[in-house]
């Protein structure tokens, strides 16, 4: 039997190694970016971003430490197909002229996408996972794992009934509890997104209960919850809630009669917000998406 | 700085003030004469107290629902939703065993199980680091003569008495709960045994649900086992979830069925509005009642909003 013992607190990494976003608007906000050895949760609803997020993410991961990069590559699991390879190339583009990366070397090499189309499959497959992350490689090791997104593995198979909740339930933190012994394992950061669902009136269920520093989540002027629930909400380390709302805005034509001539525009307002988080406190910052990528707005 | 906000026990802090004394600097310009005259009774119970330390959560409101603290010998459930703040009264107690005796706390060392990989460093030292400020600030204001100790506890020196277990699933949890004790009768200074979370590890599909059930039953008693023999303080940190009970959803601990007999005490964290509160759904002891606490920068403090701090008792 091994021996057990504890580990020295002042030997692990100080602060917490983290990767860049790729912008330090969006890292300051994050307290330098998604941190290694934890899980962190992007929730949002539909085109809100998350996948931008994720695929910058696992361009940013390849950065050396001294550019907040993690030299590593990235594991990107998706759910929702088909795997968006335009808009990843169209970054990828963006982030080679940012970084003076030269045509020798293609950063898609290091992302390496596979599907995953069942939670049951997600665990059968845990163990290639393991594999692959304990391959040694030359040349940046897997240090990121992206899974986009986690709702849509347990939409379809599961029944609203409390049977089939609790062993939704379970799935939940078997899965959770699996990846979170790989990240321990080869201090990995993993980052999983998640949907959201309306809010439905507080009859009875728990659906508004409030989890996190935002009384209530609003995204495209409605008020939403994360998916999955309480028990999904336990199995992850930050939650973070990317909302998009849209905002009129009433621009006067300067002429004397006042409401005569205005124009109106809409404008769509993103935020990423910190709901929980271990190191972080509450913290939001705008951001925007653009060709080149994801970018925090300092306003 | 006020007395309601030091790092010693809420008992402590209660017959300060009683006796008069509200703030540092009413007692500092106070000359040692002044306090032996009259007020004697105040000085000789900030140092009497040697039995019935308790450790502060550095939340005057939090302490004194409480009792004063979290108490040796016993086992505290604390459970809350994510984010309400679990982790980090975790770490703050694990801080907070560590105040000297001359500063009114228990100079013992603290246990950390991570079951769910939530404790980071950076937190650890932030809090460790206005700890020592704190103390330094309190031991300062005393007269000379008497500052039985200097501060010479730096940031690290706290982190380092944190001895900390990671682990990673259930059978690892058993594993490390079990060589608890012989690790705690080789390190007597442990005083407090943290486990954040207990259940998380154990809310998977287990074929053989009687055999979890056993397995909590012998982990809880093995925990209070702990606490009875070596005089320690235990905290166990849960989850909650929701159970349909008469007609509605409602939030309760999770599996806490399995061991309620072998805790002494179970602490809900919970929001109320936009103020995080604590209450004590049960106890042999303690009433049934809520307090207001936040979590700031520094770690577990006083709630902003209240600012009726100290609770005479």
């Amino acid at each position: 039997m091994a021996l057990i013992s504890p580990e020295n607190l002042l030997r692990r990494p100080q602060p917490t190694q983290k990767c860049t976003l790729g912008c330090p608007v969006l890292d300051r906000c994050l307290g330098g970016g998604i941190p290694c050895n934890s899980m962190t949760e992007l929730v949002a609803e539909s085109a809100s971003g998350k996948t931008q997020f994720c695929l910058q993410l696992a361009l940013s991961a390849q950065l050396p430490p001294s550019r907040g990069g993690l030299s590593a590559s990235s594991l990107y699991l998706h759910t929702e197909f088909p795997f968006p390879f335009r808009r990843l190339h169209q970054l990828r583009r963006a982030f080679c002229d940012r970084h003076s990366i030269g045509r020798e070397f293609d950063p898609s090499d290091n992302v390496f996408v596979h599907a995953v189309h069942s939670a049951d499959q997600l665990l059968d497959e845990m163990r290639k996972i393991e594999s692959f992350l304990s391959e040694r490689k030359p040349r940046f090791p897997v240090r990121v794992i992206v899974i986009d997104s986690i709702a849509a593995l347990f939409r379809s198979e599961f029944d609203n009934t409390p049977f089939d909740l609790k062993r939704r339930s379970s799935l939940f933190f078997k899965i959770s509890g699996k990846l979170k012994s790989l990240v321990d394992r080869f201090n990995v950061a993993v980052v999983v997104t998640n949907q959201v669902v309306d809010f439905m009136g507080d009859n009875g269920g728990m659906n508004g209960l409030r989890i996190g520093n935002l009384k209530y989540l609003y995204s495209s002027e409605r008020r939403v919850c994360p998916a999955l629930g309480l028990a999904w909400a336990n199995c992850v380390n930050s939650r973070l809630f990317l909302s998009r709302n849209e905002e009129v805005i009433r621009e006067e034509n300067g002429s004397a009669n006042a409401g005569n001539g205005d124009t109106l525009r809409r404008q769509t307002r993103r935020r990423i917000h910190v709901l929980f988080a271990p190191h972080l406190p509450e913290s939001s910052t705008e951001f925007v998406i653009r060709r080149e990528g994801v970018f925090g707005v300092d306003r | 700085m006020e007395v309601g906000r030091l790092p010693i026990s809420a008992s402590q802090r209660g017959k300060l003030i009683r006796a008069g004394y509200t703030t540092l600097s009413s007692l500092s310009s106070l000359s040692p004469s002044d306090l032996a005259r009259g007020a004697q009774t105040a000085w000789d119970m900030l140092h009497e107290e040697q039995l019935l330390r308790r450790i502060t959560t550095s939340c005057a409101d939090l302490d004194n629902i409480l009792g004063g603290g979290i108490n040796c010998k016993e086992v505290t459930e604390i459970g809350g939703v994510p984010g309400i703040g679990k982790t980090q009264l975790g770490i703050q107690l694990a801080v907070n065993v560590q105040i000297p005796v001359d500063l009114g706390g228990l100079g013992g060392k603290a246990v950390y199980i991570d079951t769910e990989g939530s404790f980071m460093v950076e937190r650890a030292l932030q809090i460790a680091e206005a700890s020592v400020l704190d103390m330094v600030e309190y031991n300062d204001l005393l007269r000379k003569e008497h500052r039985k100790c200097q501060v010479n506890l730096k940031p690290n020196d706290l982190l380092e008495s944190i001895y900390y277990f990671r682990i990673c699933s259930y059978t690892e949890q058993m594993a490390v709960i079990s060589y608890l004790d012989k690790f705690i009768s080789a390190h007597k200074d442990v005083k407090i045994v943290i486990v954040d979370s207990v259940t998380f590890h154990f809310r998977q599909d287990f074929e053989d649900l009687a055999l979890r059930t056993r397995l909590l039953s012998g982990m809880a008693l093995k925990l209070m086992n702990l606490a009875k023999t070596y005089n320690l303080a235990v905290v166990i940190f849960n989850q909650v979830t929701t159970k349909y009970m008469e007609g509605s959803f409602q939030l309760a601990l999770a599996l806490g069925d399995s061991w309620s007999h072998s805790c002494t005490n179970r602490v809900i964290l919970y929001w109320n509005g936009d103020d995080r509160y604590a209450f004590i759904d049960k106890s042999p002891s303690l009433r049934s009642a809520s307090a207001p606490f936040s979590v700031t920068g520094k770690g577990i403090r006083n709630s902003a909003s209240n600012h009726k701090r100290i609770k005479l008792m």
